[in-house]
């Protein structure tokens, strides 16, 4: 279970988050904002890769707040699929293992579910958008993480392509049972992946219903003070 | 203002201060000075000097820069980031004959006498090293401009997947930055080259020993033997073309 408290950011004195709570049980939640509303950086946060000016950030049991990003053992899908251009698909994936993490069993196994077995060999740069999302959620996978977190990593892909690879992912992502945060600006991408959401707004995050209240809240702004 | 008037100024002012002076080299080959350089033992072995030193004082310069991009990536608030900086900068602006000057006092005969009489003072290693001193700021520069280009979620990806700072530096980083590792390479390269006066300050000019091609050309003019000047003269701008021409090339290839 990942859970978030009073996280507050600031960059160069503007606040981009503002005593930020959230928990993620072993489910998919969607955090939806608009682009700037501080969604990346809280996940950034999450990860250790953005340090916080107050709050607390647990991973389960442990609080992970002070831990730099290798101690926390989380999964990150950046916007871009940020492949390792010098290594194979195949090395991509395997890259937790270097570190110890994951098994040639979870290789294997996500080379199956993400259908990745005919691109092995390829260089990052001889792949095509889909394949590399979905070698930069493999390779996110196999070590096993405690929490996935995902920022928008179907980002710049159209809709067409989103819409068949969104429910793949869903599955994937079910099928290993690890809580995940995925953030989005768009209400349909959040509706096609996530169990639960929330949206963040003014540097505050608020639960929502689903989907559908999600966008209205966004659109009318809405969220304070309910 | 339009492409005449650029044109106007620009096209004379380049050819009559860059071009031309290069030309005159050219025009002022003498066949008897070249029959004469070539048969000089010393042209070669100041060649010989220049290209092994320039090549050590790049790679040692690269090392060091290696060194500069990782606290450049990672630690840019640390002192030690800050402090060299500030000395990167410095090989810019101070005359290199007070860098060889410096370098004369670091390790001559005072600190370095284990080394021989004259410390580490006119020998090639103080080729090398005034060398380096004045090249390495361009391979650092040229790293730390790899180190912008490149995507940043790479290193954020590879830290959450178990490496610390360092690993994800030398096995993401650095082998995603091989078109800035070797144009600061040849950068220093071709920096190390051409350097003259640092050299001459701490390495000397011994004939046979620690000549380089820049310290042979000027001996030469320095005792009226112009037409082996302008001969190892010549053969300096083909040297230096041949390294542009490397890294142009290598750049074309990778536009």
């Amino acid at each position: 279970m990942l859970k978030v408290q009073g996280i507050s950011k600031s960059y160069n004195r503007e606040r981009v988050l503002e005593n930020v709570s959230l928990e993620v049980s072993p489910e998919i939640k969607a955090l939806i904002g608009l682009n700037g509303s501080g969604k990346s950086t809280l996940l950034k946060i999450i990860a250790g890769i953005v340090p916080l000016d107050q709050g607390k950030v647990w991973l389960g049991d442990e609080e992970v707040t002070r831990q730099p990003p290798e101690k926390r053992n989380v999964g990150y899908v950046p916007q871009n699929p940020a492949l390792f251009q010098h290594l194979t698909v195949d090395e991509n994936i395997r890259y937790g293992l270097r570190n110890g993490r994951g098994t040639e069993n979870v290789v294997q196994e996500m080379v199956e579910l993400m259908d990745l077995k005919e691109v092995l060999h390829k260089k990052p740069s001889e792949l095509s958008g889909g394949y590399k999302s979905r070698t930069c959620l493999a390779r996110a996978l196999v070590p096993r993480p405690r929490v996935m977190l995902l920022d928008e990593p179907l980002n710049g892909m159209d809709a067409a392509l989103k819409e068949k690879m969104l429910p793949e992912f869903r599955k994937v992502l079910k099928a290993s049972g690890i809580p995940v945060l995925f953030v989005t600006h768009d209400v349909r991408e959040a509706e096609l992946v996530a169990d639960s959401f929330a949206v963040i707004h003014d540097g505050q995050v608020h639960a929502v219903g689903g989907a559908e209240e999600a966008f209205h809240k966004m659109c009318t702004g809405s969220l304070g003070g309910e | 203002m339009n492409k005449a008037v650029i044109n106007s100024i620009f096209l004379p002012l380049f050819f009559l201060l860059v071009v031309f002076p290069v030309i005159a080299l050219v025009i002022n080959l003498d066949v008897q000075g070249i029959q004469a350089t070539m048969a000089d033992a010393f042209f070669w072995i100041s060649v010989r000097n220049t290209v092994i030193a320039a090549a050590l004082a790049a790679l040692l310069g690269l090392v060091v820069a290696i060194g500069f991009s990782y606290y450049y990536l990672f630690y840019q608030d640390s002192i030690i980031y800050r402090i060299a900086n500030l000395f990167n900068d410095l090989p810019i602006a101070l005359p290199h004959t007070v860098a060889g000057l410096a370098l004369l006092l670091a390790f001559g005969r005072k600190t370095c006498g284990f080394l021989g009489e004259t410390g580490a003072a006119f020998t090639l290693l103080a080729v090398v090293l005034a060398m380096f001193f004045v090249s390495y700021s361009l391979a650092a520069r040229t790293l730390v401009s790899g180190v912008d280009q490149m995507e940043k979620e790479v290193v954020d990806v590879a830290r959450t997947l178990g490496d610390n700072t360092a690993q994800a530096y030398f096995r993401v980083v650095l082998p995603m930055m091989g078109e800035a590792i070797f144009s600061g390479f040849i950068l220093g390269f071709s920096r190390s080259v051409s350097e003259f006066a640092a050299v001459i300050m701490f390495g000397g000019n011994l004939p046979g020993s620690t000549q380089v091609l820049a310290s042979y050309v000027f001996t030469k003019v320095e005792v009226g033997d112009l037409d082996m000047a302008v001969t190892a003269a010549v053969f300096c701008v083909l040297l230096s073309l041949v390294i542009v021409s490397v890294l142009s090339f290598r750049r074309v290839r990778h536009a």
